[in-house]
């Protein structure tokens, strides 16, 4: 019996598994954020153990003929070292990049950004989570100092009186929280969503408001103009805990209910109903996700419902504020530990020179050797294989080939590497364009912690032994950095590296100083900050004082720009993505466990739309952007706009229409909204 | 184009759009408005009158706002004449003002009508009459509305019915009095606004439609007459009606002015130096009294004077009455040619009339049933092509999904992937949760287990 977590979503369900030769998913009633419950992804996760794509020995590629052979761990990482070397030997030390995953643990983001930083001196370094929660995370850190993604446990919802969700399906892509959901209305609270479909958790909603893709900002700008002009602004509160807030409502008194109708295309009405809903309140809660958040003004839409919380005075209430639900299952403390190009462990900003000396010291080099700030995610990508960018790419924990915006474009920046090395699980669509396959552990066959959407410390635990032949992301990196002649140390053991990760988080924002294996497994988890073994974690912040200067949270005003792209008489409709039920992500994990139904892509659209366009449920369409093309069976559903089309991003295909305008501020590619056509 | 010194008169909302849009320019920018507030937003004034809107959330930027972008903020003062030759402008108190372009922006005025009895022998209005048009007139009007028990709205457009409605919820007894043959003649037609009298009425305003006031009664029993010799007892009067672009400036600078102060695409006058925006310009003989047009004037304005292209077309007009229980949306011009796609509803008091042209959508009026308008709008200002079922489609209710019977191979639990008929199978929901762990999950699928559960006996499934 091994008391662990699914390996899926940042909800990080506790989970208990029996068995050795066959894994059985147990319920674990004990662990607070689930209860016991899980999703079908939760209960089917030991389906993926033993199946007859996994990977067992290293593939390296013949570039003459094409084709993978299997070679020994040694020869796999002495091609590895020694292209690496002649690359930077010829190129210098950024022609090497890393990029890495929200699903890493904690150890290994940490261990993979020492890597990076120390053993191959590249400032290239970036991952995936800048497609998850990046722009909240910028938000949070103008307007509160920190990013964590709640600052209260996910159960506080079930206090609030009015919980506002904009842009999150939770009932789908992470059940177990509907939970919480449930009970703030068994207590009489009032859910609120805000989402361009009515999904399954609208169905649960009292109030839902479905605007144009890309317009929750205005959405915003207009519920606080309301605010305002009702005289429902906690005056009192803003004027002891925040500043800014004279532009703020200065910059709102422009945005009335009509203006705010024909920009998003929500009835006046309906905005005065949210508005009136809010300022009667006693405690609201707003709650982002990828739908506000994956836009190219995905940070300023995000402070725009921040500024919303704060006007009200909600954030640092008891069962009150803004909080963003995180998607990758460590899509929290993937980002603390110095796998994001601007960062070092402890979410230290790597430009600070302070950050710079104390991570230095805990790794025994000197400061300066330490590169500056690289590109984000996207830019990274797009730089991949020119002139002035990388040209090899170490690649762990992601399967950007699906994932990636605008994927066309990013597939052929991939192809035009001198290396490729993808470290996996299986032969994902990425890995199979490498030059050099790493097959690594997963889930069950390994331990290390991971940082939940409440910035919870939970530990997964081994609970069996790994199939012969593989290895785990911890060696790989630690075999790599002694070919490349690193004399700084990369443990293999995960609880030494956590040991060390959590010296390095000393004093920095996100401080794991005070956590260890052992508290984790006596209380369920614990709350960063963390600075001492005696501290008890922190799993309410903002009580006294912000993590600002000066204690107090910012109010920033911020205008609607819009969409980069807007249809067009040749792309008349908006496109969006997002996520099913039953699979995750890339789908490199989820459709190849045989219990979960993989029905494929599929386009869902209106039936005033497919009346126009002549489409069938069930019959093939044909969706194209600037981008791409898409051919797939219509779903023909009256829960979406008429004039939006959706399209999950698990396959293949999604991602090729998608596009990659980047948000300026966190480098948030635009995946949830474009231009598209739709023909049968 | 290089730093310039440009002088911007009036400071409504076209004015303060394209300060924002100057911000960082470089150019050093100098707003005159005659107001002594802050610039702020005019269309909200009947919401405050109303009650709903406080006055202080109406200003549009803080004084801070404008010194840090160094604007000359010369508020309470007016622009005398404009000096071409010398390119200056002459304020009141003698002040003179050099510029390098100049932006006339000074809105519209209103226009008294013909009423024996409305201004007194010093010109200003009798105690009883207010005009409706900025925020000192609304202060003064609302300072009058406690001592008043009936009041009369002079104008059926959109202004008099927002002002009609703020009065009627401040409790007093109102009539609106119009002198066409129906209400907001310039935006719909006789049965819209057919309805809308219906829809006042409903809510205790009187309507008198072709009927013109002609003179203002004094004393204890005073009123205002019709010209039909009837006599409405009032307290106050609104004018609402009547307004046209204020041009007495651009006129006398000798600059061309028809209706409104003649521009070009670029919003540029006769004079190349001398541009022009909002309610007081006329672009390919139209002159505009709305918001929308106003602001995006001022935006390629704004872009032009930073040496970006941007033309000024003319714009697709949305106007949208801001009224308690009154809902209308209209689109476009009243008078647009194309098929018309009509659903009318005086019993329920709604009226929805699309004008399709080509598939697109190039009017539409809503009253009373607003339930589409998002998307109607998004039609609209996109000039999205639609199917020929669609116009229809667009006006009518969506019938809710007829109920079926679950067939036992129909997924309950999503979570789970438990299907009807293993729930069925079930003898109760501890044994559902234990066999099949449906309801452990979201639990949203726990009223449709129970329901299967309570009616599995009664339930014919296909297979």
């Amino acid at each position: 019996m091994t008391d662990t977590h699914c390996p899926y979503c940042s909800l990080q369900c506790g989970m208990t598994l029996t068995g050795r030769r066959t894994l059985e998913v147990q319920a674990w009633p004990e662990f607070p954020v689930n209860e016991g419950g899980l999703c079908r992804k939760g209960w089917t996760a030991a389906g993926l153990r033993g199946h007859r794509e996994r990977l067992t020995t290293p593939l390296v590629r013949d570039r003459a003929t094409g084709e993978l052979t299997a070679v020994s761990w040694d020869t796999a990482l002495d091609v590895v070292a020694s292209r690496v070397r002649d690359l930077q030997a010829g190129h210098g030390p950024d022609a090497v990049a890393v990029f890495g995953g929200g699903g890493l643990t904690n150890e290994k983001a940490y261990l993979l950004g020492k890597l990076a930083r120390v053993a191959l001196g590249t400032s290239q370094i970036d991952y995936n989570g800048r497609w998850c929660m990046s722009s909240a995370a910028s938000a949070s850190n103008r307007a509160f100092g920190i990013d964590r993604g709640l600052p209260f446990p996910l159960a506080d919802l079930e206090q609030t009186d009015v919980c506002v969700l904009v842009g999150s399906n939770l009932a789908e892509t992470m059940p177990p929280a509907a939970r919480h959901l449930d009970r703030l209305r068994e207590r009489g609270g009032t859910v609120v969503v805000i989402d361009p479909r009515r999904t399954a958790t609208a169905d649960r909603a009292d109030l839902v408001l479905q605007p144009v893709p890309g317009t929750d900002l205005p959405l915003a700008l207009g519920v606080l103009h309301l605010l305002d002009a009702a005289g429902a602004v906690d005056e009192e509160y803003v004027a002891a805990r925040t500043t800014g807030f004279d532009d703020v409502r200065r910059s709102v008194a422009s945005w009335w209910p009509e203006r705010v109708e024909r920009v998003s295309g929500v009835a006046a009405e309906e905005l005065r109903a949210l508005a009136a809903l809010l300022a009667g309140a006693g405690t609201v809660t707003v709650l982002t996700a990828r739908g506000a958040e994956q836009h190219s003004q995905g940070t300023a839409t995000v402070q725009a419902w921040i500024n919303v919380a704060l006007a009200l005075g909600m954030c640092g209430r008891p069962h009150a504020g803004y909080g963003c639900l995180t998607g990758q299952g460590n899509g929290q403390g993937g980002r603390e530990h110095g796998q994001k190009a601007d960062q070092l462990p402890g979410y230290r900003m790597i430009d600070d020179p302070a950050a710079r000396e104390h991570v230095a010291g805990v790794w025994g080099v000197p400061p300066a050797s330490l590169p500056g700030r690289g590109r984000s995610a996207h830019e990274l990508l797009d730089a991949l294989g020119t002139e002035a960018g990388p040209k090899a790419l170490l690649v762990h924990g992601s399967n950007i080939v699906v994932s990636a915006p605008n994927a066309t474009h990013v597939t052929e920046r991939l192809a035009a590497l001198d290396l490729l090395v993808v470290a996996d699980i299986v032969l994902s669509e990425t890995a199979a364009m490498a030059d050099v396959v790493l097959p690594v552990t997963q889930w069950a066959e390994e331990t290390g912690t991971m940082t939940n959407l409440e910035g919870r410390v939970v530990l997964r635990q081994q609970a069996v032994p790994p199939p012969a032949g593989v290895r785990s992301d911890l060696d790989v990196i630690a075999g790599l950095a002694s070919r490349l002649g690193s004399t700084a140390a990369f443990p293999t053991d995960p609880e030494e590296v956590f040991a060390e990760l959590a010296r390095a988080s000393a004093g920095g924002r996100a401080d794991y100083a005070g956590i260890t294996y052992d508290r984790i497994r006596a209380e369920h988890g614990v709350f960063w900050p963390c600075p001492t073994p005696d501290h008890p974690g922190t799993p309410r912040l903002f009580a006294d004082a912000f993590a600002t200067a000066d204690g107090r949270a910012r109010f920033v005003a911020v205008e609607h720009v819009g969409a980069a792209e807007q249809p067009d008489g040749a792309y008349p409709l908006h496109l969006t993505t997002g996520r099913v039920l039953a699979q995750y992500q890339s789908g490199a994990q989820t459709r190849r466990v045989r219990a979960l139904p993989d029905d494929g892509v599929f386009v869902e659209l209106h039936p005033m739309l497919a009346a126009r366009i002549g489409a069938r449920d069930g019959e093939p369409v044909v969706v194209t952007t600037r981008r791409g093309e898409l051919r797939a069976p219509a779903r023909v559903v009256a829960t979406i706009r008429p004039d939006t089309v959706f399209v999950p991003f698990h396959w293949v295909g999604a991602n090729r229409l998608t596009n990659d305008a980047l948000d300026p501020s966190s480098g948030m590619p635009e995946f949830k909204v474009c231009a598209a056509a739709v023909r049968t | 184009m290089s730093p310039a010194r440009i002088v911007v008169v009036g400071a409504g909302m076209a004015a303060v759009r394209l300060v924002e849009g100057l911000v960082g320019s470089g150019h050093r920018v100098t707003l005159v408005g005659d107001e002594p507030h802050l610039p702020y937003n005019r269309i909200l004034l009947s919401a405050v009158l109303e009650g709903t809107h406080t006055a202080g959330a109406l200003t549009l930027r803080s004084r801070r706002w404008y010194a840090d972008d160094d604007v000359d903020l010369r508020l309470g003062t007016r622009v005398l004449a404009v000096e071409r030759a010398e390119r200056e402008v002459l304020l009141v108190d003698g002040t003179r003002i050099g510029y390098d372009r100049l932006v006339l922006a000074t809105g519209a005025i209103a226009t008294l009508p013909p009423i024996r009895g409305l201004v007194r022998l010093d010109g200003r209005l009798h105690e009883r009459v207010h005009a409706f048009r900025s925020l000192d007139d609304c202060r003064r009007l609302d300072a009058a509305v406690p001592h008043a028990r009936r009041a009369v709205v002079v104008g059926g457009g959109l202004l008099g019915l927002q002002v009609a409605r703020a009065l009627a919820v401040r409790g007093l007894a109102t009539e609106v009095v119009e002198g066409g043959e129906h209400l907001l003649r310039g935006q719909v037609g006789p049965a819209a606004g057919a309805i809308l009298a219906r829809d006042l009425r409903r809510l205790g305003t009187e309507v008198y439609t072709g009927a013109r006031a002609v003179r203002l009664v004094d004393g204890e029993q005073g009123g205002l007459q019709l010209d039909n010799g009837h006599v409405l007892e009032t307290d106050l009067v609104v004018l609402t009606a009547g307004g046209r672009p204020s041009t007495a400036l651009a006129r006398a600078a000798g600059l061309e002015v028809r209706r409104g102060v003649v521009v070009d695409e670029h919003l540029r006058t006769s004079d190349p130096v001398v541009h022009a925006i909002g309610d007081g310009a006329q672009r390919g003989g139209r002159t505009t009294g709305f918001v929308p047009p106003a602001w995006e004037q001022a935006e390629v304005l704004a872009a032009h004077l930073r040496g970006r292209a941007a033309t000024y077309d003319g714009s697709r007009v949305v106007a949208r009455l801001r009224a308690t229980d009154l809902d209308v949306a209209v689109l476009g011009d009243a008078d647009a040619a194309g098929d018309v796609v009509e659903v009318s509803n005086p019993v329920a008091g709604s009226h929805r009339r699309l004008v399709v042209r080509d598939g697109r959508i190039v009017a539409a009026t809503l009253v009373g049933d607003l339930a589409r308008v998002g998307l109607v709008t998004q039609h609209f200002d996109r000039g999205t092509v639609l199917g020929p079922h669609e116009p229809g489609d667009l006006l009518l209710v969506e019938r809710p999904a007829r109920p079926t019977a679950v067939p036992d191979d129909a997924e309950v639990c999503a979570c789970a992937g438990v299907t009807a008929g293993r729930v069925r199978a079930c003898s109760s929901l501890e044994d559902v949760r234990d066999t099949t762990r449906a309801t452990t999950g979201c639990g949203g699928c726990a009223p449709a287990v129970r329901q299967l559960l309570a009616h599995r006996t009664l339930e014919v499934s296909p297979s």
